[in-house]
This record gives C-alpha cells, sequence and structure tokens, in this order.
C-alpha cells in the first residue's frame, strides 16, 4: 500500500504552444528547475526519475542528469504506452520512495510534436508514421512515388494498410461502439462530446497557460468544424503542441518539512490485460475503458469512495474518452455517462468537474501530465478554476492507469 | 502510393492467403481455438503446434469510422473511406475497410462478406462489403 506514504511537493511546466522555439531538452529542464524550485529542492539532490516511454518522448534521464547537476541517481524507471503510463510513472516514483530505493523523484513529460512529430499526421513522423525501420521521428514525408511497407510491431502491420493510422480515428472506432451499444443517435453524441468539448474550452478560457485562452468555442462552431474521423469533428480531438510538466514527489515526511500542503498519492495503479497495450483493437469488449477490476483497485487501495472525488481530471486525446471515464471509473453507470453529462455537466457546478485546466482538448496535450498538475493545483486551492474545498482528486488515464491524490 | 503489410516469419501466412484470394486465421492444431493476430503459442491451450484455418469471410460489423480528413498523403486521394472492425463468424475480429456501399449506409451490426483488393504488385488485402 502506497497510500499517504509519498506526496508531490512541487510542480512546474512551460509555456504551451503549437511552436516553441526550444528544443523538448531544453523544455524538460525548464519544466524540472520549476517543479524543484516550487517544491525548495535543490536539483542536486535528486535521487530518483520517472518517465514517459511515450512517442517522442526524446529526452532520457540521463540527458536530464547531465544538464541538471544532479549528483547520481538511486532509482530511474520508464513506463510505456503513451499516455496510458499516466498512473504508472506515479506508481513506479512512490512504490521506489516507500521501498527506500529513492527520497526525490522527479517526473517529467516533454514533448515537441513542431520538431519532432505530429501524432496526427502519420506521414510527419507521427508515433504510427509507416516510416522505414530506424528512421526517426519526424523524417520527411515520404517519396509519393514508393509504396510504404509497414513494419510488424504491436499488430500495426494489420491496422495500417487499411488507413487506420493515427489515434484519433481509432477513438473514433471506440465512439461508435459507444453510440451502437447504448442506442444513441447521431445528435445524442454529437451532443454529449460537444458538451465536453466546450465545457472545457470554457475552463481554458479561464487558464491563462491554456493555448485555447482567447479561442471561445460556441456551439455552431462546434458543429460546423470539419469532421475528421466520425463521428469526431475537429473539436473533440486533443491539441498538438510544445511544451513540458515535471512534478517532485517525495516521502510523506520530508514533503511536510518542505511544505505545509503537500498532496499525498493515495493510491496509483497501472494495468495490462490482453490487447490492452496501449490503444485497444482486440480487445474483447472495446468499450471497456479502464477494467473493472483496476477501478477497485485504484479505490480500494486509496481507501476512498467515488463520492469523496471532488474533481477529476481524465485522459482526453479525444471527448469521447472523458464520456466513457465516467463510466469506467464507477461515477455513473454503464451507458449512462452520456446523460449525465447531458444532465449534469461537467462544468463547475457538476458534481464533477471534469478537466478543469481545459484538459489535453483545449489547455495542452502532454500524456496526461498536465493533468497532474492540475489536480496538485486543485488540492492546494491554487488553480484558475478552483473547485471549492477540494480534497480529493482523480487523474485517470484509460487501460486501467490512474492516481487518486489528496490534501 | 501504397502502404501495405511487412509481414515477419509469423504473419507472412496470412498476407500470402489473402492475396491468393483467402481468409484465414491461426488456429491451435490441439484444442481448435482459433485467433487473429498470430501468436507464437496457444493462448487457450499453450499449444505450439499451430496451423491455419480457412474461414467462411461472413462476419458482421463490430465498429466502424468515416475517414474523412487523410492523416498520410498516400491517403489523400481515398478519403472518405470505411475503417471497420469485423467481428468474423467464426470469433476472430479483424481491421478492414468497408467498401461496396456508400459510407453513410455503413452501420454496425451490419452483415458484411469478404472481397479482396489489389492494393499493389502482387499484394491483395481482405476488404468487406455489404452481404
Amino acid at each position: 500500500m502506497i497510500r499517504r506514504e509519498a506526496a508531490i511537493v512541487g510542480i512546474g511546466q512551460t509555456q504551451y504552444a503549437k511552436a516553441l522555439p526550444p528544443t523538448a531538452w531544453e523544455l524538460a529542464v525548464e519544466a524540472v528547475l520549476a517543479a524543484l524550485a516550487d517544491a525548495g529542492v535543490d536539483p542536486a539532490d535528486v535521487d530518483g526519475m520517472c518517465r514517459f516511454v511515450a512517442p517522442f518522448e526524446t529526452v532520457s534521464e540521463a540527458m536530464l542528469v547531465r544538464s541538471l547537476g544532479i549528483r547520481e541517481l538511486s532509482f530511474f524507471a520508464q513506463a510505456p504506452h503513451g499516455g496510458e503510463a499516466l498512473g504508472a510513472v506515479v506508481a513506479h516514483a512512490a512504490a521506489a520512495i516507500s521501498a527506500g530505493l529513492a527520497n526525490i523523484v522527479v517526473v517529467y513529460r516533454a514533448l515537441s510534436q513542431s520538431k519532432g512529430g505530429r501524432f496526427g499526421r502519420a506521414d510527419r513522423g507521427g508515433p504510427s508514421a509507416p516510416r522505414a525501420p530506424g528512421a526517426p521521428s519526424g523524417s520527411p514525408a515520404p517519396d509519393p512515388a514508393a509504396d510504404i511497407v509497414v513494419p510488424e510491431e504491436d499488430n500495426r502491420s494489420f491496422a495500417w494498410p487499411y488507413g487506420l493510422l493515427s489515434p484519433g480515428q481509432l477513438f473514433a472506432l471506440w465512439a461508435t461502439r459507444y453510440a451502437a451499444v447504448h442506442g444513441l443517435t447521431s445528435e445524442d453524441l454529437t451532443r454529449t462530446l460537444g458538451t465536453i468539448a466546450i465545457t472545457q474550452r470554457q475552463y481554458a478560457n479561464n487558464n491563462p497557460a491554456a493555448m485555447m485562452r482567447d479561442r471561445k468555442l460556441d456551439w455552431d462552431t462546434y458543429r460546423q468544424a470539419r469532421m475528421i474521423s466520425e463521428p469526431l469533428r475537429l473539436f473533440d480531438l486533443c491539441l498538438e503542441n510544445d511544451g513540458a510538466c515535471a512534478f517532485v514527489l517525495t516521502g510523506a515526511d520530508l514533503a511536510r518539512t518542505l511544505r505545509d500542503d503537500p498532496v499525498y498519492v493515495l493510491s496509483a495503479t497501472q494495468t495490462l490485460a490482453p490487447y490492452r497495450e496501449p490503444m485497444g483493437i482486440y480487445v474483447p469488449d472495446l468499450l471497456e475503458l479502464f477494467p473493472p477490476a483496476a477501478a477497485d483497485r485504484l479505490f480500494g487501495q486509496a481507501g476512498v469512495t467515488r463520492k469523496d472525488i471532488d474533481v477529476a481530471e481524465f485522459y482526453d486525446a479525444t471527448s469521447y474518452m472523458p464520456l466513457r471515464s465516467m463510466e469506467s471509473y464507477g461515477f455513473a453507470p454503464e451507458g449512462a455517462g452520456w446523460r449525465y453529462v447531458l444532465d449534469r455537466g461537467t462544468g463547475p457546478d457538476s458534481p464533477l468537474p471534469v478537466n478543469t485546466h481545459g484538459g489535453h482538448l483545449s489547455e495542452a496535450y502532454l500524456h496526461g501530465m498536465n493533468g497532474i498538475v492540475e489536480a496538485v493545483r486543485q488540492l492546494r486551492g491554487t488553480a484558475c478554476n478552483q473547485v471549492p474545498d477540494a480534497e480529493v482528486a482523480l487523474v485517470g488515464a484509460p487501460a486501467g492507469s490512474a492516481t487518486i491524490l489528496a490534501r | 502510393m501504397a502502404i501495405i503489410p511487412g509481414r515477419t516469419e509469423l504473419t507472412s501466412p496470412f498476407w500470402e492467403a489473402a492475396s491468393d484470394g483467402r481468409l484465414v486465421a491461426q488456429q491451435c492444431r490441439s484444442c481448435g481455438q482459433c485467433w487473429h493476430p498470430p501468436l507464437p503459442a496457444c493462448p487457450h491451450c499453450h499449444g505450439t503446434d499451430l496451423g491455419w484455418r480457412e474461414l467462411s469471410g461472413a462476419g458482421t460489423v463490430y465498429t466502424y469510422t468515416v475517414v474523412r480528413h487523410a492523416t498520410h498523403v498516400a491517403l489523400a486521394d481515398q478519403v472518405p473511406y470505411v475503417v471497420a472492425i469485423v467481428e468474423l463468424a467464426e470469433g476472430p475480429r479483424l481491421v478492414t475497410r468497408i467498401t461496396g456501399c456508400p459510407p453513410g449506409e455503413v452501420r454496425a451490426g451490419m452483415p458484411v462478406r469478404v472481397c479482396f483488393l489489389p492494393v499493389a504488385d502482387g499484394v491483395k488485402l481482405a476488404y468487406f462489403e455489404p452481404a
């Protein structure tokens, strides 16, 4: 049990924008130094590091040890599967602290899609780009005359030749299935997904760090935006950007000496079931966003119930995922999440405010790490869209990867 | 420009069959279970005596999406196209495309049957059309 054994004592982030001059390495340095300064920790004293092995994570822990003046790490770990590493990086870091492997662990995510390639352009070095084996991310567009041979890796050669190339297309398959199983009309689904996208934009409009701070989104604009992969329209899909964010985790005793408002880790999970990596196609039930047993572990180990969650930051590569998260984490019955969204919303007046920073749709896309940073702000009482008296927050990704944090 | 599947020793029989106009799935000779995509051992009985079963080619659309925005230059002249996960009568599911009807007519649960379309020299892929 890692409950209250470790706490987040520092958070940091860079500017988020479509394209920033600094490299991912420079962005990572900036975010980590900001998190350490927030924590009041000398970078030299960092002895643990944990990071994503997500596509485009080009900044290794070795690069940061070199560039931050860290003496040496006694623990470092990597978690695979993109955003589904979200709970894992917290679990690994907290477990290492609990086991005495490290005292001060830095977790970071740095992304430079302007330089490294875009998730939504498979021919521009995207993580699913059918490039030649060994060719780096961000390779130029392929020769239009040559056939592209998709190397077999994680069953990609069974999907890409059919034009299933980008994450958004896969999540569209999930959303269509949801509507079919639960009997939603096209209009029901549009209203539900649009409610999520517009609500998150409203949060972002009040968040100075959000890329979409100055861009309003109304129903006409949402509905008239181009269809990308039905049923998902432009504003159902997350942003592509440059940026980095980081947090610092220590043992609970040290945390209390560093600041008077540490944010404790109540639980953190990672889960791997057949075909659940990293974005399910062949999983037996395509609607299973978060396995029920994993949700039970998440809440059971945290010692809290759904009612105790004051705010949730749900992984939102698309607007479909917060919808299904409502059900998968048990905030709404199976198949009733869309009615929950339509009746109660996800805004400040909802029983469960969701993605209060604007999420990946409207703040920035950092594989869920910016959701953790936002949850810390909420629990410190310093968020732009502060949920009054927030005490417990859930940060959740798909595939059984999540964390519950508390004051 | 076509996007074609790379082959490994494990996956090659599936693609060879498709180019030959046959739809196959890996099958365990010990317990009879079949599955897709291929694996090095049977996930049901752990048998390693594996073969390939010819399938009927009948199935239903498990889910689908009409892709309207090409995410690769090779697909720019193909949008809109319909990507689907089809559940085969024999049980396994596969990623495919639906052809033979307007994109707007595809529905989840729709019965479909396999057809084989050439995409490059000597390469055919299993697509599905309304049954």
